[in-house]
């Protein structure tokens, strides 16, 4: 983001769900570090978005992956007043790029997650896969496009996303669009808001768990399995301990 | 009948089909058989004008016309039916409504009168009780969830309606149990043996030439017809394998 | 034949010459306003329509407010700017006297309906289609309704069914009561822009608990020349009250843009439905994208009452450019509110369409399936809102959004918000895109299609789950108007 840029407004797609008043107390914000992952190479990427409950975090992530190149990309977020994250990929012929995401918000928190994925070329794949959870004041969003350039035949993306909330006081938002120009391209995207499964709460307290604990339980499936395939050992200790954590405070 | 003669033919610029010449009589049924990647789909394929089975010499005629000239629905309006080893799912169109756009488009290509609604579902409910299929199953959306075994019976009642001249049916036993098996024959030998029709089987195994007697067994390998014989061709295949056969 | 160019075949088969067969102009004696836009053409058209005084002060209101209002752009449309005062903001068939029964209608409309096939004679259809269904029409020709069928048997069951025209001055109260109730005045700019200069449109009115005993339906006809138009419909079910309500449209070929900018109110109350059915045929414009219908409309349901249900099925496959979201607002509780959508664009033909869901009601449910289908160079977008407020206990919604590219050079675009506020709501949305295979393709030309019938039939399956829902005649009309829209397109 360029720092003579506007604060942005709700009139501006990428910001409609977000908390402007946090925005405006950091923008303008740092211009972002723009990744390349060259032709034929692999990258993976982790970001744990762990901040203060009054800071305001946002991370813009412009990534270009070259031809045959894979971008692994693994995010939890669930810190700040306002925690907000941006990847705007641009994928050249064959490339591969594959996000994992968990968002998880209470209290007053907004967490979201705007995603741009273009397929400027051919036999590009995308997956993404994301989790949202919201509990009492908080609103989670994710806005994720998937942009299909002419001549980009035989892509292949596919986008999910679910989203649980927990409090009549909180809000989930989800945007997948999808953006296409070419005929020959296997595009899919599926959303679904809901809330945790009655029938299994109740096979759990019939088996003598404490609602806290059958929640807690539930809330750990929804997002068990994002972080599965982190390469680095450390790094997914950090990520189950961190989201652990936030959904005992979830409480 | 079909005349095939000298018939090259490439899939992606390879060249598949390399002078291959063939002729079935009228009442005649036929068997190619041969090892994966002998050409036989492609000779089926190339016969019912597939785009990307490119004729590059030779010719094939059926009833004297110049089969490789036409469109596939032109082929199909002379005669032509093609029983596809992986028929084809189309969503939300019955085979009911298919098969009557399809007959009745056949019929108007030819000079018929169309068939009425009614005309026709007489028809599909004769040719779905030959075939031990529930006409139920014809109202459900082409192909869209069929077992292989269902696919390939509702190929048979699509022959069975659509009536043609020369049936060449690219491994229609392939996916059959026994009984779908004897049925499936049954069925070939109930709307194909006649002395104005010609068969032309194209099969991997014996198993069905037990209830479609073939007067003539061909052996197809690498783009041409390396035998030619009698049933007893088929058994010996069976028998010793296609390398020793061949070689032979 | 190599892959690629067999596709192309058919593609080209589907290129044809697209033939819009409603092209024609008829010729007909009719009077303007003056052309262009002002208070003073507000005032004409109030004043021809014999108002009452409160509708011209509504007009002008919305007028005045308009005039401060910008066009939206936030729709993935490219419209060319628009030129408010180079058009005709009233034009209507001179006629004699007030009609006195249908037998004095000019006999120029009168083949102009012929022509089109729509019933306009009660005789003639009760003779040509014994037993058939009947349906009574409204027909709107440019801005004024010309004849209204049906009426006497209709008032016998206790349905009103008029243009809204004569409804301002014969019921005047019931539709000052819902009248800009579901769309507000100041609701957008085009539905702002209609409550000024709207000219006629059908006022439907069914009491408590009467299932209206016959289809109803408005055909709206362009004919004149510059000129827009600006329908109104309101249609109000009371409780317990069922109708079934058809809208067709088409306009002559012109080289010039023409603007339809129609609003129409639906109120559903307790246990009351309405099924709302629109075969959308505009001019499409030219092959090279000269010419055709501007589309822009604002559709709105407002299920108010318990147990009401409001079903939208659209099949648009006209207009150069479409700009049209028929919602529901679902206020009661168990309320139902519907949409199928099958969307066909064109050569140069642009839809941005779908839907608002918002769900307000305890275990208000809502189903959203649309079928989007793109060929020559055209782009079609589905744009749709789901909204849970934080009071929408139990409210369900599932929406499935599939396009189906035909060729290279169109665009598919999916474009849907979903706003959660309570946690027992359940929203679930699938979306995909896809191409008629070649395998298809091959498959129904070896069993004997042509590629164009081919290719018709397979886009009439992927929008079956949308053509089911039309009125069996409706339906048929729209499956051969689906082949005809993608004459000149792909495989």
């Amino acid at each position: 983001m360029n720092k003579a840029l506007a604060l942005p407004t709700r009139r501006d797609e990428a910001w409609r769900y977000s908390d402007l008043d946090a925005v405006a107390r950091v923008w303008p914000v740092d211009e972002p570090d723009r990744l390349i992952v060259p032709a034929g190479e692999r990258r993976t990427m982790t970001l744990l978005l762990d901040d203060g409950a009054e800071a305001v975090a946002i991370r813009d992530h412009p990534v270009e992956i070259g031809a045959g190149g894979t971008l692994s990309v693994h995010l939890l977020a669930i810190g700040g007043a306002l925690g907000r994250v941006t990847f705007d990929v641009t994928l050249a012929r064959g490339a591969h790029f594959e996000l994992k995401a968990a968002l998880v918000g209470n209290a007053a928190q907004t967490i979201e997650l705007v995603t741009t994925v273009t397929h400027a070329e051919p036999d590009a794949t995308s997956r993404q896969t994301v989790r949202a959870i919201a509990a009492g004041h908080a609103t989670t969003s994710y806005l994720g496009q998937i942009r299909v350039a002419r001549d980009a035949q035989k892509t292949d993306a596919a986008q999910s996303f679910k989203a649980m909330l927990l409090d009549r006081t909180a809000t989930a938002n989800a945007k997948p669009e999808l953006e296409i120009f070419a005929d020959d391209v296997k595009c899919a995207h599926g959303a679904t808001v809901g809330e945790l499964d009655k029938a299994a709460l109740f096979y759990m307290a019939s088996r003598g768990l404490d609602p806290a604990g059958a929640r807690a339980l539930l809330l750990r499936a929804f997002i068990a399995g994002l972080f599965d395939d982190m390469t680095d050992e450390g790094e997914h200790a950090r990520f189950e301990a961190a989201a652990l954590a936030k959904l005992e405070a979830l409480g | 009948m079909l005349k095939i003669e000298n018939l090259h033919a490439t899939v992606a610029d390879k060249p598949i089909l390399k002078g291959l010449s063939l002729t079935i009589n009228a009442g005649e049924i036929h068997a190619i058989m041969g090892p994966n990647g002998a050409g036989k789909s492609t000779l089926a394929y190339t016969l019912g004008g597939r785009p990307g089975y490119e004729p590059t010499g030779g010719g094939a005629t059926l009833l004297g016309q110049d089969l490789l000239a036409m469109e596939p629905h032109e082929r199909a309006a002379a005669g032509l039916f093609l029983g596809f080893q992986y028929p084809v799912e189309i969503p939300g169109v019955s085979n009911v409504q298919f098969l009557r756009e399809a007959l009745n488009s056949q019929r108007r290509a030819r000079g018929e009168e169309p068939l009425s609604a009614a005309e026709f579902l007489r028809l599909a409910r004769e040719k779905a009780k030959l075939l031990g299929m529930d006409m139920e199953m014809l109202k459900r959306p082409v192909n869209v969830g069929f077992s292989g075994g269902e696919k390939k019976r509702a190929e048979m009642v699509h022959m069975g309606i659509l009536d043609p001249t020369l049936a060449i049916l690219d491994e229609t036993d392939s996916g059959l149990d026994i009984d779908a098996l004897k049925t499936v024959g049954g069925g070939i030998n109930a709307i194909m043996r006649a002395p104005d029709k010609a068969v032309l089987l194209i099969t991997h195994y014996q198993r069905l030439l037990d209830y479609v007697k073939p007067d003539f067994v061909h052996i197809l390998a690498d783009g041409r017809i390396v035998r030619s014989g009698g049933p007893e061709l088929a058994l010996a295949l069976e028998r010793e394998g296609y390398a020793e056969v061949i070689a032979a | 034949m190599s892959a690629p160019l067999k596709n192309a075949d058919a593609l080209e088969a589907v290129r044809k010459a697209s033939d819009y067969e409603w092209g024609f102009v008829s010729d007909i004696e009719q009077e303007f306003a003056p052309k262009g836009l002002s208070e003073e053409t507000v005032r004409f058209i109030s004043a021809k329509k014999n108002e009452p005084s409160w509708m011209l002060d509504w007009r002008l209101k919305a007028y005045r407010h308009w005039l401060t209002m910008e066009a939206p752009d936030w729709a993935k449309l490219d419209v060319p700017p628009i030129d408010y005062q180079d058009a005709y903001y009233y034009a209507a068939p001179k006629k004699k006297e007030e009609l006195g029964s249908l037998d004095d209608l000019d006999p120029e409309i009168r083949r102009t309906y012929e022509k089109l096939g729509i019933p306009i004679e009660e005789q003639k259809v009760l003779a040509n289609v014994a037993g058939a269904p009947r349906v009574a029409v409204d027909a709107v020709f440019d801005s004024v309704s010309v004849a209204t069928t049906f009426r006497k048997e209709l008032e016998e069951a206790g349905v009103i069914f008029r243009s809204i025209s004569e409804a301002i001055r014969e019921f005047p109260d019931l539709v000052k009561k819902w009248l800009g109730r579901v769309v507000p005045m100041h609701d957008n700019y085009f539905a702002t822009l209609n409550c000024a200069v709207f000219s006629d449109g059908t006022f439907v009115y069914v009491p408590e608990g009467v299932r209206c005993p016959m289809e109803l339906s408005t055909y709206f006809r362009i004919n004149a020349e510059n000129t827009g138009q600006f329908e109104r419909t309101l249609i109000v079910a009371d409780k317990g009250a069922y109708v079934s309500y058809l809208e067709g449209c088409t306009a002559p070929q012109r080289d010039e843009n023409q603007l339809h900018a129609a609003v129409v109110e639906l109120v559903a109350l307790d246990d009351a439905e309405i099924k709302y059915s629109t075969v959308q045929n505009w001019y499409p414009g030219d092959a090279e994208g000269k010419g055709g219908i501007y589309n822009f409309v604002t559709k709105r349901a407002l299920c108010q009452g318990r147990n009401s249900k409001v079903s939208w099925t659209q099949v648009e496959t006209g207009s150069a450019i479409t700009w049209k979201y028929p919602s529901c607002v679902l206020n009661g509780e168990n309320s139902v509110g519907e949409f199928y959508s099958v969307a066909v664009t064109n050569n140069f033909q642009q839809a941005d369409t779908g839907t608002k869901m918002i769900h307000n009601g305890k275990n208000s449910r809502s189903t959203i399936v649309s079928k989007g289908i793109s060929a020559g160079r055209s782009n079609g977008t589905y744009r749709g809102l789901v909204r849970m407020a934080a009071n929408a206990e139990n409210a369900r919604n599932f929406t499935q959004c599939d396009s189906l590219l035909l060729g290279n050079r169109c665009g598919a675009h999916t474009v849907p918000y979903i706003e959660v506020r309570n946690p027992s709501a359940i929203v679930e949305h699938e979306a995909t895109t896809s191409k008629i295979s070649d395998d298809q393709l091959f498959y129904a030309m070896q069993r004997g299609l042509d590629a164009e019938s081919a290719v018709s039939l397979i886009v009439n399956g992927f929008a079956k789950e949308v053509l089911q829902q039309l009125p069996m005649e409706f339906a048929v009309e729209a499956q051969k108007l689906l082949g005809i829209s993608l004459e000149g397109s792909v495989g």
